[in-house]
């Protein structure tokens, strides 16, 4: 079976035609790197499906012979051999889903740049491939390729297509989540010496069940696990972003390209949460354990101090900034809780944001974009011009702020109700971030739209973007434009999958059973 | 005599001569501070040779080769000295750095 | 019947997404959809009741989500309390529908108006049809969304958009004590079943002080939503919303949820005395405490808002006394009598195109049919003898007496006759003396008029099916049997009656004949009048308390965010960069030093094997 290379590689495709297409050809760029994103999301979608109806993943797993790093004769055949494999479950189906919808929906989005497409498509399907590639991956040093792929092609998006500070927040990116992939370079490295493979099931396999801990190249210490788990933990806090690591997140949301930010905000982040779950919980659950407390701890931190932020916050990009890391809090408070309904609502709280999030900065590239600010206080009473905008941004900010029926409730809800199980005090502390998730949101969301329509032209003297160009420029000198159909079309696709996830969670729930079940055994019940 | 004694000689020998290599600015002196290095490390080889766990020949042969690249190495090193020294009118080696800017 | 019940709410839903997906183009029309749709559900809702009458309890679930060896589900549940909260619900949700069509003809937003007041009456249907609490807690919220986007209908009036962000908030404020309730709960018995709840505090593995505690919580998520003391900041300001939803929304059903939630766990209160003190206690405050600003308002949609708090503290009163019956019954009765006086108002609003009542006067000729109406209304409520609000308050005072503190029994009287004198002060006002201006008011549309007819009778009629007279149907329905009606005595009765025409009298004193100075109180005591008028700087109180504490540890962190936070990732910056021009010298270019570099890193390994033997951790 080649099922997962394809979906993982088809984005290469697209890249390779691009090379093909003339630079000014915007139009041409902009369908065939659109077209690009299709394939894996037709090979995600129909993998989901297949699932649900009872299709077991495993049968998806691929193996091939890449790098053998020694021939001793005193090693087995298996030791030290770093295999092309790839491999998914239900957990890494969930976030393949959706990378690839928000992948294809961020495409569309991308309408909105009007420089340098061409070199922007090739990046953007660079990072798909990278997102595909860190969840289908089945052993560490994939898993390490793809998350480097994505940083580099984060970083020439951010730092080549962003706004006016984009070089300080590329290269503010690149050394946070640089030191970050260091650390973890680290663990893998020790893993890799230590057991001679790196593949996720083998080391499962080796650091669980005691028979196999005869296989050792050399054995691993109590103390050594909690190390190599305390150094996880803390590469993947970086990436979260966990409170006081957060300060790059800030800036990249807002100085990338909204559409580039749908990604981040929606895929990138998440590889965190996914990593944490998979690593920390699946490989080392006892030392798992021990840091529970503190990673709850931790999440409420995240919570409180992301949403008091976000609520001094005049520009709209920041105010979401920061209520991604109130809301990222939540999956920390899901895996501190570290029971069946904590892991799943930190995986429903990363899947909820992603939408949620990447909804939120659709909405935002189309503000920037009509009236050149995002800035609340230039703003005011748009909903009488673009009602069907203000819909929308009505919509996310309902979304962002829990709302039930929506996404985002069900992942706060889920992860609530496992530290609730565990540690009830600290529980309530943090449910208080949902007074000012409510007071944030809709301070920031009525106040574009609601109440004196704002002076266009003052609004319009403090553009500050400049993907905005000229010719956008231009436009706005005309009367503003609402929601147009190419725009409201990838965004009532967010708004649906939104409700549907709210309204019948089942639909995560039913793939992550019984991966979440299986790190309860591990964890001992 | 034991094996530690010999050790002991080249140990201090390779000191010296690492000490030469790093510190001295004259290249002639460098040279022959890695002459030395190249000699304690043959003292070595003879020693195993005679009182290392498996006693035989092969030690001698490694230090003839060792002393037959040593020749070699002088013989490269003090001509490009030279051909150094005729254009520069020095031999210190913190001025050959022509190549560096 | 009762198996078809969960269709109810799903008219209304379906009458939200067509509107909002088609209300443009059908503009005016949109109004028959809606209308259509809370028929629909109005007639199914009444079947419910019909068949629940000589039924028995119908719960059915349906699994909503798995959480490994949990499963949570969503159902709905047919008891008595909720089939007639389905009924009143359906029913003053159909007539403020028609009343609309009239009250909002001409607006830009016609059909979104519609559209939000389908989905009010989807949420509103819903939660009181839900056996679990975790459901209601879902619809608890979606009801607020209902109540918020119909406050901020004029989206283009900054009081609009603040009066809708801060009925927003303050509810939210409720909602976390009620989510942190539930999830105590879920946290004792591992469900959010109103039965299994009930069964563990029956068999006692919920303990007493996890009950409490509980129990409080959850209250305060009624108090935000009841507009109780000291959440009940925002129902005043709500009024900014179309009148019709005041009467809906913020007089009828929403703000009457609370009540309703304590009424659905009621077992949960009666099992710890200190939580039904304090919902006793809570109710008994809140019913003087805004009859009493209700005395100086000037608007007359805020006159009403505050004698809707003051009459919901009434049923909080009620049930923290321990009478449910009382509650619900007059829940029921203000329903109707609170949705007509709205009505009412809208249509004089509509006429004089004004809210300030000191403008109005003399409107007795010119709005034949609501000025009858109104006056029902004000009857009813102020709990003058043979109208509805008369039994139900009377059943209220007698619970209070025999249950509850004398002191709550006593504020409670003295707040039916600030209750009745500020009516009838309106009414008088509004409606008689001479006509100020106005002179082209005139009287409502029929669509406008029906609806108010029928809540008119209902006002009245609502009041016979509890009487001492004529047995308590309701009561005995509503508790299956095991209802007994409180010995009380019968002075109470007189004292209800003596204190609501003593107020009556008052009022036309004042206003009506003129015969006693209007400011015949606050000249005396000028300060009470200030304090009064300012509603007890209550709002004043918030700002200088929990904002300004909220926004100066909010600044303070976005300082700390700023110099600390990022301040250690520069110095960590700093140190990398440090580290490489300390590093960048050792790169000169001379063999020698690269040289001595090789020697120590290697010396450095060296001793890092001699010490740990090869192997580090």
């Amino acid at each position: 079976m080649t099922f997962l290379s394809l979906l993982v590689f088809s984005p290469l495709l697209g890249i390779v035609l691009l090379m093909f297409v003339r630079k000014t050809d915007a139009k041409m760029i902009q369908w065939l790197g659109t077209a690009a994103t299709v394939p894996p999301l037709i090979l995600a979608l129909f993998a989901f499906i297949q699932s649900g109806r009872g299709f077991r993943l495993e049968q998806l797993d691929e193996a091939r012979d890449w790098v053998r790093l020694t021939d001793l004769p005193f090693l087995t055949d298996t030791a030290y051999v770093i295999r092309y494999e790839l491999g998914i479950d239900g957990l890494s189906l969930v976030f393949i889903v959706l990378t690839a919808v928000l992948a294809t929906l961020a495409a569309v989005a991308s309408m909105l740049v009007k420089t340098e497409k061409k070199g922007f498509f090739l990046w953007l399907l660079a990072l798909e491939i990278g997102m595909l590639g860190v969840f289908a991956a089945a052993n560490f040093v994939w898993f390490f390729l793809f998350l480097e792929v994505t940083l580099v092609a984060m970083f020439f998006l951010v730092g080549k297509w962003g706004g006016f500070e984009r070089e300080r927040a590329a290269y503010g990116y690149l050394l946070y989540n640089g030191l970050g992939s260091a650390l973890l370079l680290v663990v893998i490295a020790v893993l890799i010496a230590r057991t001679g493979t790196a593949n996720f099931a083998l080391l499962h396999e080796m650091l669980h069940n005691p028979v196999a801990q005869g296989q050792w190249i050399a054995p691993l210490t109590e103390e050594g696990r909690r190390w190599l788990l305390g150094g996880l933990l803390l590469a993947f806090a970086v990436k979260l972003p966990a409170v006081p690591l957060h300060r790059w997140l800030i800036r990249v949301h807002v100085e990338a390209p909204p559409p580039v930010v749908m990604l981040h905000a929606g895929v990138l982040l998440k590889i965190a949460a996914y990593g944490m779950i998979r690593f920390g919980v699946g490989l080392f659950p006892d030392e798992f354990r021990a840091f529970a407390g503190a990673i709850a701890v931790f999440g409420v931190i995240n919570v409180l101090y992301g949403a008091l932020l976000a609520l001094r916050q005049r520009e709209l990009k920041h105010v979401l900034a920061y209520s991604s890391v109130s809301h990222m809090g939540v999956v920390l408070i899901g895996l501190g809780a570290l029971n069946e309904a904590g892991i799943q609502g930190a995986v429903f709280q990363s899947v909820a944001h992603g939408l949620i999030s990447a909804l939120s900065f659709l909405l935002v590239g189309v503000l920037a974009h009509r009236m050149g600010t995002t800035d609340i206080n230039r703003l005011g009473g748009l909903a009488k011009a673009m009602p069907l905008f203000s819909g929308y941004l009505l919509t996310a900010a309902l979304a962002l702020l829990g709302l039930p029926g929506m996404a985002g409730f069900v992942g706060e809800f889920t992860s609530f109700l496992g530290l609730f199980q565990t540690k009830p005090a600290l529980a309530a502390a943090g449910a208080l971030g949902l007074i000012f998730a409510a007071v944030y949101s809709l301070k920031a969301i009525l106040d574009i739209t609601f109440g004196r329509a704002c002076d266009r032209q003052e609004a319009v003297v403090g553009w500050r973007d400049p993907q905005v160009s000229a010719a956008s420029l231009g436009e706005l000198q005309g009367g503003v434009v609402d929601l147009q159909a190419k725009e409201a079309v990838p965004a009532f696709i967010l708004v649906a999958l939104i409700v549907a996830v709210g309204v019948y969670p089942q639909l995560l729930a039913a793939p992550l059973d019984a991966v979440v079940e299986t790190m309860m055994n591990g964890l001992g019940g | 005599m034991t094996l530690s004694a010999y050790l002991a000689l080249a140990l201090i020998l390779f000191c010296i001569g690492l000490y030469g290599a790093l510190t001295k600015r004259n290249t002639v002196i460098v040279l022959i501070c890695i002459e030395l290095m190249l000699n304690a490390v043959n003292i070595n080889f003879v020693a195993f040779a005679k009182y290392g766990a498996h006693p035989g020949v092969r030690g001698h042969v490694f230090a003839l080769f060792a002393i037959a690249v040593a020749a070699a190495e002088a013989a490269v090193g003090l001509a490009a000295l030279i051909a150094f020294y005729r254009s520069r009118k020095t031999v210190q080696v913190d001025e050959a750095n022509s190549l560096k800017h | 019947m009762m198996n078809l019940a969960w269709i109810v709410p799903l008219f209304p839903l379906g009458s939200f997404i067509l509107l909002l997906l088609f209300g443009q183009r059908w503009k005016q029309a949109s109004a028959y959809v809606g209308i259509a749709a809370t028929l629909l559900s109005l007639l199914l809702a009444f079947a419910v009741l019909v068949d629940r009458l000589g039924g028995s309890t119908y719960e059915a679930n349906w699994t909503w989500m798995t959480l490994g060896d949990v499963t949570l589900t969503a159902g709905i549940s047919v008891t008595a309390l909720n089939a007639w909260m389905l009924v009143v619900v359906a029913l003053v949700s159909w007539l403020v529908h028609v009343y609309s069509q009239g009250y909002m003809a001409g607006d830009e937003r016609f059909s979104t108006f519609y559209a939000y007041l389908g989905l009010f009456t989807f949420a509103m249907l819903g939660l009181v049809l839900s056996p679990n609490l975790l459901q209601a807690y879902i619809f608890w919220e979606l009801v607020g969304l209902g109540s918020f986007l119909l406050i901020g209908f004029y989206f283009y009036k900054e009081e609009a958009k603040a009066a809708a962000k801060k009925a927003f908030i303050m509810t939210r404020i409720g909602d976390v004590g009620f989510f942190i309730g539930m999830m105590l709960l879920f946290w004792q018995t591992n469900s959010f079943d109103y039965d299994d709840i009930f069964r563990a505090v029956g068999d006692g593995t919920l303990s007493p002080g996890m009950t409490m505690l509980a129990a409080i919580l959850i209250f305060i998520g009624a108090i935000g939503k009841s507009g109780q003391f000291p959440l009940h900041t925002w129902l005043p300001d709500a009024m900014e919303g179309p009148t019709p939803v005041s009467a809906l929304i913020h007089a009828a059903t929403m703000v009457a949820a609370g009540v309703y939630l304590v009424a659905a766990l009621f077992p949960l209160y009666e099992a710890s005395h200190a939580a039904m003190m304090t919902v006793a206690a809570i109710g008994g405050v809140t019913a003087i405490f805004a009859a009493t600003i209700g005395l100086v308002q000037t608007d007359i949609k805020r006159v009403l808002a505050y004698s809707t708090i003051s009459q919901l503290g009434y049923m909080m009163l009620a049930l923290g006394a321990g009478s449910y019956v009382a509650a619900i019954f007059h829940l029921t009765t203000h329903a109707f009598f609170k949705a007509l006086l709205f009505l009412a108002a809208g249509s004089v609003i509509h006429a004089v195109h004004t809210q300030n009542i000191e403008e109005m006067g003399g409107l007795w000729r010119r709005l034949p049919w609501t000025a009858p109406l109104f006056l029902i209304g004000a009857l009813s409520i102020s709990g003058v003898p043979l109208f509805a609000g008369f039994f139900s308050k009377d059943e209220i005072l007698a619970a209070a007496w025999t249950n509850g503190p004398r002191l709550l029994f006593w504020l409670a009287v003295a707040a039916a006759l600030l209750t009745s004198f500020y009516m009838f002060r309106l009414f008088f006002l509004v409606f008689a003396g001479k006509a100020r201006r106005h002179e082209d008011a005139h009287e409502a549309p029929a669509s406008m008029v029906a609806p108010m007819l029928v809540l008119g009778v209902l006002s009245i009629a609502s009041g016979y099916m509890q009487t001492p007279w004529f047995g308590s149907f309701l009561g005995e329905w509503l508790t299956d049997g095991t209802y007994h009606h409180e010995a009380a005595p019968g002075w109470i009765a007189v004292i209800a009656t003596v204190v609501s025409l003593a107020g009556i009298l008052l009022a036309w004193l004042m206003y009506g004949a003129q015969k006693m100075p209007r400011d015949w109180l606050s000249a005396r005591v000028p300060y009470i009048d200030e304090l009064l008028r300012r509603h007890y700087y209550i709002d004043d109180i918030y700002r200088f308390t929990v904002v300004a504490l909220v926004s100066f540890i909010s600044r303070l962190l976005a300082y700390v965010d700023r110099f600390l936070v990022e301040g250690l990732a520069r110095l960590a910056a700093g140190i990398v960069g440090a580290a490489a021009s300390a590093g960048s010298r050792g790169q000169n270019g001379q063999v020698q030093t690269y040289g001595a570099v090789t020697v120590s890193g290697l010396a450095i390994l060296v001793v890092i094997f001699a010490l740990t033997g090869g192997y580090w951790l």
